[in-house]
């Protein structure tokens, strides 16, 4: 498939169902709102096949190049069809998991993910291993046909909607570091999860505190190798900062749109918000040139790696400069006024402070930076 | 696009021209030093491409050759030699440098070390909202040698009055908005040129120097200042490269406006971590700094940009989709 035929038909079809695909609440709506109507987005894409391009027939997918993928995305995202952290769940798990995990478990357990039947999430964080992420100490213990996995892990997103979670376990000795880690696909409803929501300063329940008590995964859900879990999480920090990224970069576009029609609406066209907007848009321009050199990389087959940092800072920059913008420019909307749009726009503006810590926290980025790309030698 | 040179001339070429530029001659000798490499055919062959390969170079040996009169000449579709010299925008603005006052012609812009030696002068007026391209004797543009913060002398301040008929009409093919376009493309290449160098200086002196027993580039606030810089100049870096397969001005605005913020950052980080020879003689960052300075005021700067680009997206009402997949 053609890209530009792809995008030219992808943006056709948007147009013509536009009404069926719009929200059917307004503003944010409520989490349940929100994932029901993800949902029904994930599942009329997938019934018109454009939600199926990109991703490999092994799957159930069409194939193509993922730069379809990174498309479809952009097209949601800029017409605010719906909220793109659960869109990208899948662009941040399932290559990893196509890559890593037995061919017939992905050819399982990938397709109703992939028509919005369902939902994934993801088992790294644990309260004592954040940034420091190999110091985990989820434990998985060998057992009969599989592993007993026992232990904590903290601010997991959608787990409440989930299904599947690809959970970083400790199985070899508790200061093996990145070395004893193993990755396995759980079923969430396996006997001995459970879970607590966990209220973001948004005022959403988008994470959960989960505890694992010797929970059963049978053998053929490993995913990569037997404590070779690190180069399972390093495979998938990448494609959390590529496609995911372009597709979020997307929904910062249309907030830019928003603000620009919002102070042509208030009749504000002082130098104070024209010098705004242009630090915005030209972080956003900036992301977005990098986020697309990145995407061509992908498609090309070329193995992502650390340089993604690079576009984890970039679009922390845009996505702060942004909402910092709106709430220095529309005078008050964020701090005090209640209506819908306002609400958007307080809920982005105390979203965009997340930025610089999921995902790995702006220090941490900056340090595979200096280790990594410049080549500064150890930390003192 | 016209831009038809392989990589591998290109590459042979950018090697070229870095020797010529390293070559510590008068600006004038470098002009013909880089016309006889072959400058104007690979402008004429590949204006964007061509450009970016001499304006790295500029940034990286800083080097004052007059080639921003060149990109600015070609865009309009003037013929170029080392004795055409352009005159370009007061600093931090990208308006034509000329407009008429009564008989006379009121000239406020820059001039780069070529308007010492050429013969000709590339004069662009604006009058009544249009702009005019005009030639000029380029004897009429002689004033004191440059002082300013510069010591290489790249680009001089112009304040003068001319009569009015000493201007010529040029036939031109190209618009004042595309040479703004091209010059900002340009400019863009050599502050982030110019920042690599920088960042690479700063780098190996990291590295280098030990205090405390240990290399200062073992600290952390050392390191980020470095990663930071790096992610401004990449970000500014990837703008400035897809300028080079698209045309749009707001763009062009972009990549200077990204790339003078980068070599900013770049220049500041760098010589903190310089430290006391980033602040001395000693060392030969003050060079690349002060005409860090100097080119981030041409046809817009790092501060005027983002006010022009916002005004922009006031003015039509929503923001374009630049970068395509």
């Amino acid at each position: 498939m053609d890209p530009e035929t792809f995008r030219r038909d992808l943006g056709a079809w948007l147009d013509d169902n536009a009404n069926e695909l719009a929200p059917p609440y307004e503003g944010a709506g409520s989490m349940d709102e929100q994932m029901a109507h993800y949902s029904h987005v994930k599942r009329s894409l997938y019934d018109a096949g454009f939600g199926r391009y990109g991703w490999p027939e092994s799957v159930d997918g069409l194939g193509g190049s993922p730069l379809l993928r990174a498309m479809v995305g952009e097209e949601i995202n800029l017409r605010g069809l719906c909220d793109p952290n659960p869109w990208t769940m899948i662009e941040v798990l399932v290559p990893t998991v196509i890559g890593f995990a037995r061919p017939e478990v992905a050819a399982a357990l990938v397709p109703p993910f992939l028509r919005g039947d369902e939902m994934w999430c993801q088992g790294f964080s644990e309260p004592d291993a954040g940034s420091d992420l190999a110091s985990l100490s989820c434990r998985a213990a060998k057992t009969d046909g599989g592993w007993l996995v026992s232990g904590q892990k903290i601010w997991t997103s959608f787990i409440q909607y989930a299904q599947r979670c690809v959970l970083l376990t400790r199985t070899g000795e508790p200061n093996s570091a990145h070395r004893g880690i193993t990755a396995l696909l759980v079923d969430v409803d396996s006997p001995g999860i459970t879970y607590s929501p966990i209220e973001t300063m948004h005022g959403r329940l988008d994470f959960a505190e989960v505890h694992y008590d010797e929970v059963f995964v049978p053998t053929e859900r490993l995913i990569g190798e037997e404590n070779g879990g690190w180069q399972v999480a390093m495979d998938i920090l990448p494609y959390e900062r590529s496609t995911t990224f372009w597709h979020r970069g997307a929904l910062l576009h249309r907030r830019l749109s928003d603000l620009v029609a919002q102070l042509v609406a208030n009749g504000d066209r002082s130098d104070t918000a024209a010098r705004a907007l242009g630090h915005a848009f030209q972080s956003l321009v900036a992301f977005r040139s990098r986020s697309r050199d990145t995407q061509h990389r992908l498609a090309d087959g070329q193995q992502l790696g650390v340089e993604t940092s690079i576009d984890k800072i970039l679009i922390t920059s845009a996505e702060q400069q942004l909402f910092g913008a709106v709430r220095d420019l529309l005078g008050g909307v964020v701090e005090f006024d209640d209506d819908i749009d306002a609400a958007m726009w307080r809920t982005d503006y105390l979203y965009s402070k997340a930025a610089p810590i999921y995902g790995g926290t702006a220090e941490i980025q900056r340090n595979i930076v200096a280790r990594r790309l410049l080549d500064l030698g150890p930390e003192s | 696009m016209s831009d038809t040179v392989d990589a591998e001339d290109l590459a042979l070429l950018a090697t070229g021209f870095e020797a010529a530029m390293a070559e510590e001659t008068r600006p004038a000798e470098t002009d013909q030093a880089l016309f006889d490499l072959g400058w104007a055919e690979l402008l004429s062959a590949a204006p964007s491409q061509g450009a970016a390969t001499a304006f790295r170079a500029l940034g990286t040996t800083n080097s004052a050759a007059g080639l921003l009169d060149d990109v600015v000449a070609n865009a309009l579709g003037i013929g170029i030699s080392p004795q055409t010299c352009v005159v370009f925008p007061a600093p931090h603005q990208a308006e034509a440098p000329a407009h008429p006052q009564g008989d006379a012609m009121v000239v406020d812009g820059l001039v780069s070390a070529r308007a010492e030696g050429a013969t000709t002068a590339v004069l662009a007026v604006e009058a009544n909202g249009d702009v005019s391209i005009n030639s000029i004797d380029a004897g009429l543009l002689q004033g004191p040698v440059a002082g300013g913060v510069d010591p290489g002398r790249a680009y001089r301040r112009l304040s003068v009055e001319i009569p009015a008929d000493a201007l010529v009409p040029v036939p031109t093919s190209g618009s004042w908005e595309s040479a703004v376009a091209a010059a900002r493309t340009a400019l863009a290449h050599q502050l982030l040129g110019g920042a690599r160098w920088m960042l690479a200086e700063a780098r190996q002196h990291a590295v280098d120097r030990a205090q405390f027993g240990r290399p200062v580039a073992s600290f952390q606030a050392i390191r980020h200042k470095l990663a930071e810089s790096l992610v401004q100049i990449e970000g500014a870096a990837s703008v400035a490269e897809a300028c080079l397969d698209d045309p749009d001005p707001l763009l062009a605005a972009l990549a200077k406006s990204l790339a003078g913020q980068a070599a900013a950052t770049t220049a500041t980080h760098a010589q903190q971590v310089l430290a006391g020879i980033g602040f001395t003689a000693e060392h030969q960052f003050h060079y690349w700094l002060k005409r860090m300075l100097v080119v981030d005021t041409l046809f817009g700067s790092a501060s005027s940009l983002p006010a022009e680009i916002g005004h922009h997206l006031l003015s039509r009402g929503t923001v374009p989709r630049l970068i395509q997949l």
